[in-house]
């Protein structure tokens, strides 16, 4: 172990333990310190019986354990001045606590507790049935999640087309059983990892032998993800169209995601300006010459780690839809044919600032030491992820280019969708 | 109330636990202990707990003995409630309600 004396060095620990759970810790000397533990429980690993069951153990965080009752979980973390959240995306678990380094005992143990022993009284379980109402109705005021949901379940056969909330259909049914048995399988040793900012590595060790090793074993495969490629379309009211169009992209950690992001990067990945003109984005720059209406286009990226989704999501007048998609997936064929030096350096350090300024808040440092963890049991020091990023070619910028081009295509539009193309028009 | 009985004058304390039970009546119109329990707030909250069998179970023979107490009539000897079938359905609930209670009132002290 290296233990720093004088100067202090930012010194990431990874260890793996037999139980086959990942211990990382960075100590990085901050008065407040930040516990994770990641399960790769994601809505991808439901079946098709149990839908909706991550979004009632994202809501089931705070309920009552074998060590403590809610109230006392709820107190507790509140006394300390630390507060305990969770997080859940299509592929990890992250239950994460904060609070001062003295405390962070108090809190570790509510932590474990809540990853490890829940309860899920079943009175307790039936009052969550409103919070997913309201979670569900918070959802639904904001059109791009609807779009995104949508556009996950056009494009996938299984696994990745789960959606991150609770169906309407499952709404009051999903029970303490389910909850079980989705924990029973999937919050595996095999399958977590322990993660610590401002915490000592030897701690983190021992807290992992003793206590995340109540479930060993690899718990249920989750299926691989089949893409299919399919549309859906959502007529309603709202004269803005949001409209996703993608095709597979690549998984996680694999040199083509780092020319996907690239690209998405030259393409335009949202302002960087607050009210300013965009004049990096290709798909800007391509769309306003189409129309002279209002719109808003940047290039979607997803990875997961077996695949992948890239294309583009467009926010346009529902009169000039057409017009901006077929603007926007003209720009991205333009790519396809090549691009040039500049603006791929241009990409490259939009991409660099945009992840290094990521990993400046905890939260964000905590979630990619985590996913690093969970997805290969080791952490990439930000001058590895840099130098990755430097070593994209623009032949493979390219390429990724025309893997959209050539792709079968999902689609997902939302809104008055009198003049939105079908996929299949494009 | 009838926990509490050492063990030495066990076969005695039973017989007059059992003499008591059947003095009270109520399980002559087929209700148990926990059927007659005062619903106080603890209560209704470790009544909203019960498990949807046991809870139904409850209501009937909640029904059962208002209907008898209207016509004036109990209920034949054989389906009198016996003292050995009488379970404390509501205890667990019930305990595990005063203790939450208890620990709410502990932390609003500090």
């Amino acid at each position: 172990l290296k233990v720093s004396t004088g100067c202090h060095s930012y010194q990431e620990f990874v260890t793996k333990l037999p139980s086959g759970l990942v211990i990382a810790s960075l100590e990085n000397y901050s008065p407040a310190s930040r516990i994770g533990v990641f399960v790769k429980a994601g809505c991808r690993y439901e079946s098709l019986e149990n839908q909706g069951v991550t979004h009632l153990l994202r809501l089931a965080a705070n309920l009552t354990t074998k060590g403590a009752s809610a109230f006392r979980i709820c107190r507790g973390v509140e006394a300390v001045g630390g507060s305990l959240g969770v997080t859940s995306s299509r592929e990890n678990m992250m239950y994460s606590v904060d609070c001062l380094r003295d405390h962070i005992d108090t809190v570790m143990e509510y932590l474990i507790n809540v990853t490890t022993a829940p309860e899920f009284r079943p009175w307790e379980v039936s009052d969550l049935t409103p919070r997913v109402r309201v979670d569900k109705a918070l959802a639904a005021q904001n059109p791009q999640v609807g779009v995104i949901e949508a556009l996950h379940e056009a494009a996938y056969k299984n696994a990745l087309s789960n959606s991150l909330f609770c169906p309407d259909y499952m709404v009051g049914h999903v029970n303490a059983d389910h909850m079980h048995n989705f924990i029973e399988n999937n919050f595996t040793s095999a399958r977590m990892a322990l993660v610590g900012l401002g915490v000592d590595h030897r701690v983190l060790k021992q807290v992992g032998e003793q206590f995340l090793n109540i479930r060993s074993g690899v718990g249920a495969t989750g299926s691989k993800a089949q893409y299919r490629g399919g549309e859906v379309r959502e007529h309603n009211g709202s004269s803005l169209v949001h409209s996703a169009v993608v095709s597979e992209g690549a998984a996680v950690g694999t040199d083509e995601a780092m020319a996907f992001s690239v690209l998405q990067h030259i393409l335009g990945a949202g302002p960087h300006i607050k009210r300013g003109s965009n004049s990096t984005s290709k798909l800007t720059q391509g769309i306003a010459k189409a129309t002279a209406d209002p719109f808003d286009a940047s290039a979607f990226n997803a990875n997961y780690s077996d695949s992948g989704l890239f294309g583009i999501y467009t926010i346009s007048q529902s009169a000039a839809a057409g017009d901006v998609i077929n603007a926007a997936i003209g720009q991205v064929k333009a790519a396809a044919g090549g691009v040039s030096e500049a603006d791929l350096t241009c990409a490259k350090t939009q991409l660099k600032a945009e992840y290094l300024m990521s990993l400046e808040s905890s939260e964000g440092l905590l979630d990619a030491m985590g996913s690093q963890a969970l997805a290969g049991g080791t952490y990439h020091t930000p001058e590895a992820v840099l130098q990755k990023i430097d070593s994209v070619s623009a032949t493979s910028v390219a390429n990724a280019a025309k893997k959209f081009v050539l792709g079968k295509k999902s689609m997902a539009s939302s809104g008055n969708l009198i003049k939105t193309p079908f996929v299949d028009e494009i | 109330m009838a926990s509490r009985a050492p063990a030495a004058t066990g076969r005695l304390l039973l017989g007059f636990r059992k003499w008591y039970y059947n003095a009270a009546g109520f399980n002559k119109i087929g209700l148990m202990r926990d059927d007659t329990i005062h619903e106080d707030s603890d209560v209704k909250e470790a009544l909203r707990r019960l498990p949807e069998r046991v809870y139904n179970d409850r209501m009937f023979r909640l029904k059962r003995a208002i209907d008898l107490s209207m016509k004036h009539t109990i209920l034949p000897k054989e389906q009198w409630t016996k003292y050995g079938e009488d379970v404390r359905y509501l205890e667990p609930y019930l305990k595990e309600v005063i203790r939450e209670r208890k620990e709410m009132e502990e932390w609003s002290k500090k």
